[in-house]
């Protein structure tokens, strides 16, 4: 592959960093995006521009240099395009969605910046509808720029509940109440050391003002205990920090219990000749947006570097880095639930555990009981744990753990027995994946921009 | 039709230049997208595609509703079904 280009999968504050620094140096780079503009999750850009939600200003200042940063001829923006893994002759596979289309792409490297994804508890009742992720709130709510309509409930566990409830309270629906495991507000020792850190802590204290000065239940210390369907409305039973449960009717339910690095069918490794793979921001590390441009950019210059660039200091970057990892250490504690949550095991029988296909703890638990010592890959294949549409992205470490909890004397399997390790990482059709073809022998295709 | 409509298994949703079918379906207070391939009803979930549970199948293919924009004249019907 004589290709001297560079792909960047993902276009938020990682990827845009990493695209800025390999321009800088000389590279031609391809950035793609399964949106139709750059951002990601956290600039995630309005479908109209009235409908702007307002973002803080440390926020606005970052996407602007990073837009800066990407405004050369070097760097060739391709939206609504999904990546869907490697293949084995070292073709970055690329689906165009406007068209259906799948492209083979050659390329020296590729810089993974896909995100984070959600960790997500699985409770009674998750799987309905109504209940989304907060993030997936928080997407509809940028996305439209409206507050999404009814009674709006947050659970879980995390600063993104706090910031998701000032959004709403913004945007003119605050939420029926914030349901949290920790309680921030006993650990203002904790907090005080984010001074140390102000672009976060303004941003922090800002959202925590919002949500204190609105007035909205603020339940810390609580967990959410499952959801039923009344009506047309849903029904969350609370455990208050008390002990005592409480039942709220609302009519939407974000849940959240934290972020975590997205490794599911992304290649690790990187083979002889195939191109160098690198993974950048919160989908390698998950610390957070200005974290994620530091790293994006130690990405960028590394892989100049290894293209035969001039090296580049990336001491600086690394520094900067080691301070968001002590910043984040000191968000987990200060969101460090006050009292332990049930383990998968004493969740009632009836708790999905896979949401693509329906499968549950007590199935697990069935599955386990007929025959001894099934391997992770086995519970896939005999029980269809992590087999679904999400190939596993919101079970596998679940099903994992469950198996730990169910059988403490066997070895443990791990999320990645369960999900497999292969391309494609979305599903695609087969007629599209047939007729890929590399980019090169395709001449009718125009580059966007 | 209608300027900034797209068809939903039969029913006008109107929709905002740039927005989801997901969005727009939602802001229309329709909650469930229809069966999937393998019969279970869909639903928006995580925003970000990785959770595919919101599934639909726009013009004979399958995408999930949450990343696909909506545009006039578009023909959005549940993922499974007939042609599933």
């Amino acid at each position: 592959m004589a290709d001297t280009r560079v792909i960047i999968i993902g276009a938020g504050p990682a990827g845009l960093a990493a695209a800025a620094e390999l321009a800088r140096a000389g590279q031609d780079c391809v950035l793609i995006d399964q949106r139709a503009t750059p951002g990601g999750a956290i600039h995630r850009q309005p479908a109209h521009p009235s409908r702007t939600i307002p973002m803080s200003r440390v926020a606005r200042l970052r996407f602007e240099s990073l837009m800066k940063g990407i405004a050369t001829p070097r760097v060739q923006f391709r939206g609504l395009s999904h990546f869907l893994g490697v293949d084995g002759d070292g073709f970055a596979l690329i689906e165009d969605r406007t068209n259906g289309r799948v492209e083979k792409l050659a390329a020296k490297a590729i810089i993974l910046a896909t995100g984070a994804v959600e960790k997500i508890r699985p409770v009674q009742g998750w799987e309905l509808p109504g209940v989304s992720t907060a993030g997936g709130m928080q997407v509809m709510l940028k996305e439209t720029g409206i507050a999404p309509q009814g009674r709006i409930l947050l659970a879980g566990n995390g600063p993104l509940l706090v910031a998701l409830a000032a959004q709403l309270i913004r945007a003119g629906n605050p939420p029926l109440a914030l349901v949290e495991a920790a309680n921030p507000m006993t650990k203002p020792l904790t907090a005080l050391g984010l001074l140390r850190h102000p672009a976060l802590l303004g941003e922090a204290a800002g959202f925590t003002f919002d949500v204190l000065r609105s007035g909205l239940p603020w339940m810390r210390g609580a967990s959410l205990v499952r959801i039923e369907q009344a009506g047309s409305a849903l029904a969350a039973v609370i455990r208050q920090a008390d002990g005592q449960e409480t039942r709220i009717e609302v009519d939407r339910i974000a849940l959240h219990d934290g972020i975590r690095e997205n490794r599911i069918g992304l290649p690790q490794t990187n083979l002889q000749d195939a191109p160098i793979i690198v993974h950048a921001g919160d989908c390698r590390q998950t610390l957070g947006a200005p974290a994620a441009v530091c790293d994006g950019a130690r990405a960028g210059r590394q892989v100049a570097a290894l293209l035969g660039a001039k090296a580049c200091d990336v001491a600086k970057l690394e520094r900067q880095l080691a301070r968001q990892v002590a910043a984040q250490k000191r968000l987990a504690r200060i969101f460090s639930p006050v009292a332990a949550l049930p383990a998968l095991k004493d969740l009632p029988d009836e708790t999905v555990i896979c949401r693509c296909e329906g499968s549950t703890v007590g199935s697990l638990k069935a599955l386990l009981s007929v025959k001894d010592g099934l391997s992770g890959r086995e519970v896939k294949h005999n029980g269809r744990f992590a087999m679904g549409n999400c190939q596993g992205r919101f079970c596998a470490a679940n099903t994992a753990a469950l198996m730990a909890q169910l059988r403490p004397d066997m070895p443990e399997a791990s999320e990645a027995d369960l999900t497999g390790r292969r391309w494609p990482i979305r599903p695609v059709s087969i007629a599209a994946l047939l007729s890929a073809a590399p980019a090169e022998q395709t001449n009718d295709h125009e580059v966007r921009l | 039709m209608s300027a900034n409509t797209f068809i939903w298994q039969g029913r006008e949703i109107p929709f905002v230049a740039g927005e989801s079918i997901a969005a727009a379906l939602t802001a229309a207070g329709i909650l469930t997208f229809g069966p999937d391939m393998s019969g279970r009803e869909t639903r928006y979930f995580c925003g970000i595609g990785a959770c595919q549970n919101c599934l639909v199948r726009v013009d004979g293919r399958v995408v999930e509703a949450c990343l696909t924009a909506a545009h006039t004249g578009l023909v959005v019907t549940a993922a499974g079904g007939a042609h599933g």
